[in-house]
């Protein structure tokens, strides 16, 4: 694991007594080094943390205390009045989350039942077309979402899917980077797993359902958790595809709501921290699926 | 002797060796059609939304479409020269592809050698690695519209940043009114936050990078500084390749920060206009789909060059 700065260390380290593996040393004694590394380590991760730490705090502030210089790191009184407002039936806000959940769990849940099916033919059956299907499959990957979004506005238009929950939800039931990580995923589970099933007259339906889909939890995880990070943060097509007020998504509504309250820093914060809370949550429970879902993929930077 | 050789073999289990092909067919048949019903859902969304997206695009770019009025009237190559006019008088489009440009080499520059750096620093021997790891991506998953607004308060005047600065006895500008400073706080903070994504790919590359390398360099003298710019750098070519690209197409399509913080416009002083915000104010608020699919192909040809320049001489095989 440790490569580059562990032989380099390895110079100066005091040789270990007993004949082990170089990868196994004894812990490190404390070097001036070392600790630079970690006063970096420290000093970048709260620079990822303070933002949103700032932020947190100030989005119990009031009007008044969010304006003053210099700013105070803690809200007194801390006050709650941001939130009721926006969660009150004044602001379209309840409506926006509820809007929200509903786009990002479908599409969520139809990623993961559709794209293991895409990727169990993918994966695990020969038939014509395959690899021609496949190799658009990673084509598409690289196409910039900016080239298609006019037509794709325009398809959608046609088929009726506009400014309604099918418009945000059928062009992304189940998207290119979930069949990719699906395939790659059923690609690596044993040939033999169905096969004795399928000698028995097994359909293939059921030996998907029955025998495959019980086995792909860890690519599921991951399938999940990125397609619901990508359709609760997509601004963009919800912004194109809904054009009345109470189908907007909470990343639009929030949005115009800045537009709406421009200097009320303590509305707008309270109404990001509502953005960003769930998937925080999520994400400190699911991290590990999370960097291992992009270190497969390599795709995450849309 | 033939005829008894051939009626010696051994038949199928259901009749004559003359079915045997048929059958295969059949199975062969139920296994096509099978695996096109597992298909059909995600062929339906690729082939809809993309593969005919794409060609409608090209298609269109060569009507006028004045969207919900008229039928699509060909134009030939009016909307091109329309771009070209536009180009060639610093119009809106030339505006937004200008600042693309300037944008992207910022942005990609500095999160390159950002996410380089902050995944040299972690495949160290460190305790609370994978701690460190999630702290760092944490601005990486969070929505670009709730990052935004938080950094549209923290660039006010009298916002975050600038206290911190006074604290080192800096003046600081008044970040998004000011046109020299609007583009590079944008820069900022879109590196901060993409640079995380591409630091675990970095990651994943460091150690795929057989340890036998380096022992092999050390037993030669080698320090660590030559070790990094003579063994790691030029075998993470292929990762800093997928780096570049991958962060470039992104930073090229840049809408959602500068539309949240600066609005459509792209204020102050079209100093935040991105190509993006062009493409999407011509297609739904001045309503010329036709127009607005030529700029998309014109920048996607300009994405897709800049892409190839980047494979010619970033990814470049390493022979040891």
């Amino acid at each position: 694991m440790s490569t580059i700065g562990g032989l380099a260390r390895a110079e100066k380290a005091p040789l270990p007594a007993v004949a082990i593996s170089l990868r196994r040393r004894p812990p490190l004694p404390v070097q001036p080094g070392r600790i630079l590394l970690y006063i970096v380590l420290i000093g970048y991760g709260l620079f990822s943390l303070a933002p949103f730490l700032f932020a947190f705090s100030s989005s119990f502030k009031t009007y008044a205390q969010v304006l003053s210089w210099p700013p105070s790191l803690l809200p007194s009184p801390a006050t709650l009045d941001n939130y009721r407002f926006i969660l009150s039936g004044s602001q379209l806000f309840p409506r926006y989350i509820l809007n929200s959940i509903i786009y990002a769990g479908a599409v969520t849940i139809l990623n993961v039942l559709l794209a293991s099916m895409a990727g169990y033919a993918f994966g695990r059956m020969e038939f014509p077309g395959k690899n021609l299907f496949y190799l658009l499959t990673l084509a598409v990957l690289m196409i910039p979402t900016q080239l298609i979004l006019i037509p794709k506005f325009l398809v959608a238009y046609t088929l009726g899917l506009t400014d309604n929950y099918g418009g945000l939800i059928v062009p992304a039931m189940v998207t290119p980077t979930s069949v990719f990580l699906m395939t790659q995923f059923l690609k690596t589970l044993p040939r033999e797993l169905e096969e004795a099933a399928l000698i028995d007259g097994c359909s293939r339906f059921r030996a998907f359902w029955q025998i495959i889909f019980p086995l792909v939890r860890p690519a599921v995880t991951v399938v999940a958790l990125l397609s619901f990070q990508g359709a609760w943060n997509e601004f963009l097509w919800p912004l194109i595809v809904m054009s009345h007020q109470e189908n907007y998504t909470l990343t639009v509504g929030l949005a115009f709501f800045k537009g709406n309250y421009v200097t009320q820093y303590n509305l707008v914060l309270a109404g990001a921290m509502i953005s960003i809370a769930p998937l925080v949550i999520i994400f400190f429970i699911f991290q590990r699926y999370f960097i291992q879902g992009l270190a497969t993929s390599g795709l995450a930077g849309r | 002797m033939q005829l008894s050789v051939r009626k010696a073999q051994p038949d199928g289990p259901y009749g004559t060796r003359r079915l045997l092909p048929f059958k295969i067919n059949r199975r062969k048949l139920t296994e096509t059609l099978t695996a096109y019903t597992f298909l059909a859902p995600y062929l339906f969304v690729l082939i809809v939304f993309t593969l005919i997206a794409i060609v409608t695009a090209l298609t269109l770019s060569f009507f006028y479409v004045d969207f919900g009025f008229t039928a699509p009237i060909f134009y030939g190559f009016r909307n091109y020269l329309n771009i070209w006019y536009d180009l060639t008088h610093d119009g809106d489009f030339a505006v937004g592809l200008r600042n693309c440009v300037e944008y992207t080499i910022g942005v990609v520059t500095l999160q390159t050698i950002l996410a380089l750096f902050l995944a040299l620093l972690l495949n160290q021997r460190v305790r609370g690695r994978s701690f460190f790891r999630t702290i760092f991506y944490l601005p990486a998953m969070t929505s670009s519209v709730a990052i935004s607004l938080i950094f549209y308060w923290l660039y006010q005047p009298q916002g975050g940043i600038n206290y911190v600065l006074s604290l080192l006895h800096i003046q600081g500008p008044a970040w998004l009114e000011n046109p020299s400073t609007a583009l590079p706080a944008i820069m900022l903070l879109n590196i901060w936050t993409t640079a995380p994504t591409f630091m675990l790919m970095y990651l994943a590359a460091l150690q795929d990078i057989p340890s036998t390398l380096y022992e092999a360099a050390r037993v030669d003298g080698a320090n660590s500084w030559q070790m990094l710019w003579k063994i790691t750098v030029p075998l993470l070519r292929p990762t800093t390749f997928a780096v570049v690209a991958l962060g470039s197409i992104g930073a090229f399509q840049m809408f959602d920060q500068a539309f949240v913080m600066e609005g459509a416009s792209g204020a102050p002083l079209r100093s935040t206009l991105t190509a993006a915000m062009v493409i999407y104010d011509t297609a739904f608020q001045k309503s010329l789909m036709g127009l607005a699919c030529a700029q998309a192909f014109v920048l996607f040809i300009i994405i897709f060059a800049v892409t190839l320049l980047q494979k010619r001489y970033i990814d470049v095989n390493i022979q040891y």
